[in-house]
């Protein structure tokens, strides 16, 4: 590959511009569907249906200015909303996103692919304890905290579940799970898939699980003292992680960007965005849990059905699939 | 009640009387004896204190203190007034919280805004006021306005650095050893409204709540001092926006106790029709606000968009939706206007439409249970000791509904039952509200046909009805006056000098105060989610906590 088209990857697509877009997509889309259900109209008097309002408000968040808390550690406190959407974009580089892309690979095709993947997307807590360390505000810290304790018992259902199709074909490539992928292993790997994305709520932080940023107990958590540029960035990559981690379901588990007729990335978003539609159902008709509740029902229901599933996957392979 | 007397009898008592159906009204000679009154009535089974009201006789250089004792179970009810001398020094009695601990932070507020000392008092301090209110005790009559402005533009720098060494205290509190944190829940905070909790955490585990008051407090008793009989209106309807027409009923009824007039029945079931109107809107906020606490705003919108429809009724009665001023003493403020009724059967029908959805989508969702079942659990013997009003109450299966226990306006002429759940928890205290909306409902429904059939009989004329003459200057008296208010019971003591254009004194006693002095008992050892949820499952306005 020559130099330019790493330069096209990492500026335009998957890159930053896709990225970006993606935020102000998915923003402006909740937002919508979201008041649709609620009987409110949403964004409406900028761009054509309100389409640009999420573009003002973010522009308008990046001219606003940037605060740091006398209490807090200024080191940390900016350095960490710079970090953590470089870290929330790395997992684009191991997603095969369309079949112009290198042949269809992802742009770092290896064979760990799903390793590098739940590596990736579990080192993103750690930064957002970190964030909430920094800021040295007790709901920050409350906050920060209660990312590590939801992140270490929503992890291991994830990782499990995303295990179970590398186990069924037998590879971690990303690639080769994706064509390996038919009716009848979507059928098979959909126990798997579910727990996955239960788990991908408690690990994006969505309702019922928004527990660490739970506004009506500890003020968005460790969001509290931020604002400006930094609050950008820190809302940035959440989207991109929103991204990153559905991208991967539709990935692992329902085929990719092959779809009907035509292989394209098209099918892929339009995968991601089914997926968002479900989150926003969720959080639209849901009420949040309770920290305890949330170990609870992860450590003695979900844990357990994703080692099930493990087990379910294994005798798939032996004996639908015939090894 | 005849046991009541005998018990009453054996004290040494200036006079005894009967006072409407339910009330004894009795005057100490002497204040030593308070406590042996007190100590007997519990033993008959008057436990609960509703308030305590003190007013200050300048002229006469007497405080009379008023104590309203209830018995929740037998609806026998209590009025206690003793006198005390005016002088700062000399102002004391002995405090009943220790006997009755629903008068706790009745005591607090006569002591902070009258100056009135309770000894024996557990925790005696400045409250609504805050602490560093200079010139204290704002009610009482000889309170020099000026001199209060002048003191506090003195003090502003003592006054900011007494604000600042308790921040620092708190902050040292956190300390470095253990999880141990005081946080503040409020009064910016999204969930709180204006209110802050002193939250003391162990991690996530509450071991004390320490609740502060007094950031909305408007002085509404004061104001109605400055006002005539009709303009008083406006400051009790401010009392909380919610539900702003049940106490402007009470009010008014409380000035035609003392007028001794006799409101038209067309005017009564206005009264009726315009207070549950208010009831609902208030009740559709306090719904959408229980899941608002855990993060889901869908049923706040939703709600809201329901509550519209009722406040359309309101507007098309009175012209204005929030602060409608359509209630007073005589009747009601407004002829009926043509086909009223389409617009409140409108509002109706609206709600009977959503119900379904309502409670299929939002009352059976199994999160909403998973964390309000079995949480913050209050019992019957939790409501005589603290004086829970309203849905709070009814939701534990407490038979308390003031409209039944002491019936005003038209409610005594139309068929309705208490509501009840059983367990007491949160999730109890979330479908009470939506019974009584219900119930609500049926109580327009029947209070229009009444309306209707009188106007058939040509008994009623909704042009001219609908207020009678009032005197322009009131006789002196004074009259208590209940009503089922959106949250509870709500109690207003008017007391009015001979020949005057103004209330001398008007006590407003809101439930929200005791709903907020529990919260310490309800909220220690629950985890901080808890705090909004419980917190939201009280359906407290700080409008009418503070006043």
């Amino acid at each position: 590959m020559s130099v330019g088209q790493y330069l096209f990857y990492i500026l335009v697509f998957p890159g930053l511009a896709f990225l970006l877009f993606w935020t102000f997509f998915v923003f402006y889309f909740s937002r919508k569907t979201l008041a649709y259900i609620h009987k409110r109209v949403g964004p409406h008097y900028n761009g054509k249906w309100g389409s640009m309002q999420t573009v003002y408000d973010v522009f308008k968040l990046l001219t606003k200015e940037n605060i740091t808390p006398k209490s807090a550690d200024p080191y940390l406190f900016n350095i960490m909303p710079i970090l953590t959407p470089i870290v929330a974009a790395l997992p684009v580089i191991l997603i095969p996103w369309s079949p112009l892309i290198n042949n269809g690979h992802g742009i770092l095709d290896t064979d760990y692919g799903v390793l590098g993947l739940v590596v990736l997307i579990g080192v993103e807590p750690f930064l957002l304890f970190l964030t909430g360390f920094g800021s040295h505000n007790k709901y920050s810290f409350l906050g920060g905290m209660r990312v590590l304790a939801q992140m270490l018992s929503m992890e291991i259902p994830f990782f499990l579940s995303a295990l179970s199709p590398a186990l069924l074909f037998g590879t971690m490539n990303l690639y080769e799970i994706m064509y390996h992928n038919t009716w009848l292993t979507t059928l098979i790997l959909l126990p798997g898939a579910i727990i996955y994305l239960i788990a991908m709520l408690g690990i994006l932080e969505q309702p019922p699980f928004n527990i660490p940023e739970a506004e009506q107990e500890i003020v968005y958590g460790f969001y509290t003292e931020y604002a400006g540029t930094n609050y950008t960035l820190l809302k940035f990559a959440e989207f991109t992680e929103m991204l990153v981690v559905s991208a991967s379901a539709v990935v692992l588990f329902f085929g990719g960007y092959r779809g009907l007729f035509f292989d394209s990335f098209l099918w892929l978003f339009l995968k991601i965005v089914v997926i968002a539609i479900i989150m926003i159902g969720i959080r639209a008709a849901n009420p949040r849990l309770r920290l305890d509740q949330m170990l609870k029902f992860c450590w003695s229901v979900l844990t357990p059905l994703a080692v099930l599933n493990l087990a379910w996957v294994l005798f798939a392979r032996l004996y639908i699939l015939g090894g | 009640m005849e046991r009541l007397k005998e018990v009453l009898n054996q004290f040494d008592l200036e006079y005894l009387e009967e006072y409407k159906p339910t009330w004894l009204k009795a005057k100490l000679k002497r204040k030593e004896d308070l406590l042996p009154v007190v100590r007997a009535l519990i033993e008959e089974g008057v436990k609960s204190c509703s308030t305590v009201s003190p007013t200050d006789f300048i002229d006469e250089n007497r405080m009379e203190i008023n104590y309203f004792l209830e018995d929740l179970n037998t609806k026998r009810n209590v009025w206690l007034k003793v006198d005390i001398p005016r002088e700062l020094e000399e102002c004391k009695i002995d405090s009943i919280t220790p006997l009755m601990p629903s008068a706790n932070w009745h005591e607090l507020e006569a002591y902070s805004t009258f100056g009135v000392k309770f000894e024996g008092h557990p925790r005696l301090r400045y409250f609504l006021i805050s602490a560093d209110y200079y010139g204290k005790f704002p009610f009482r009559k000889d309170f020099d306005w000026e001199e209060h402005e002048k003191n506090v533009i003195e003090n502003v720098n003592k006054i900011s650095e007494e604000f600042f060494e308790e921040y620092e205290e708190n902050e040292e509190k956190i300390g470095h050893e253990g999880s141990k944190t005081v946080l503040h829940w409020g009064p910016t905070h999204p969930a709180s409204g204006p209110i802050r909790l002193k939250v003391y955490t162990n991690g996530e585990i509450i071991e004390k709540v320490d609740p502060d008051i007094g950031y909305v407090w408007r002085a509404l008793e004061k104001l109605a001092e400055r006002k005539d009989f009709i303009g008083t209106i406006v400051a009790v309807e401010r009392v909380c926006f919610m539900d702003n027409t049940n106490p402007m009923i009470c009010y008014s009824q409380a000035v035609e106790e003392i007028a001794g007039k006799e409101i038209t029945p067309f005017a009564k079931f206005m009264r009726v029709i315009l207070g549950e109107l208010g009831r609902t809107a208030s009740h559709l906020v306090s719904l959408g606000g229980f899941f608002g606490t855990m993060g889901l705003h869908t049923f706040m919108m939703w709600c809201l968009d329901v509550r519209e429809y009722f406040l359309d009724a309101l507007e098309d009665y009175s012209g204005a939706r929030i602060a409608t001023a359509c209630i007073e003493p005589g009747g009601v403020r407004y002829p009926m206007p043509d086909g009223w009724f389409d617009s409140v059967r409108k509002a109706i029908k609206k709600f009977e439409e959503s119900r379904e959805e309502i409670e299929d989508i939002f009352l059976k969702n199994p999160l909403m249970e998973t964390r309000a079942r079995g949480n913050g659990v209050f019992t019957k013997d939790d409501v005589d000791t603290y004086y829970l009003a309203g849905p709070i109450a009814r939701a534990t299966g407490k038979k308390i509904d003031v409209r039944l226990d002491e019936p005003y306006a038209g409610y005594g002429e139309l068929e309705f039952d208490y509501v009840g759940c059983e367990n007491g928890d949160a999730r109890d205290r979330l479908l009470i509200i939506f019974k009584e909306i219900a119930q609500s409902i049926d109580l327009m429904k029947q209070a229009m046909a009444h309306i209707e059939e009188g106007i058939l009989k040509e008994e009623m004329n909704p042009k001219k009805d609908h207020l009678i003459r009032m005197p322009r200057r009131m006789p002196a008296g004074e009259a208590v006056s209940r009503v089922e208010w959106a949250r509870g019971e709500m109690l207003m003591h008017l007391v009015t000098m001979p020949k005057s254009s103004n209330p001398y004194r008007l006590k407003i006693k809101a439930p929200s105060v005791n709903h907020t002095m529990v919260l310490d008992k309800l909220l220690r050892g629950k985890t901080l989610s808890d705090i909004p949820l419980l917190y939201g499952s009280m359906h407290i306005c700080q409008g009418d906590l503070d006043r």
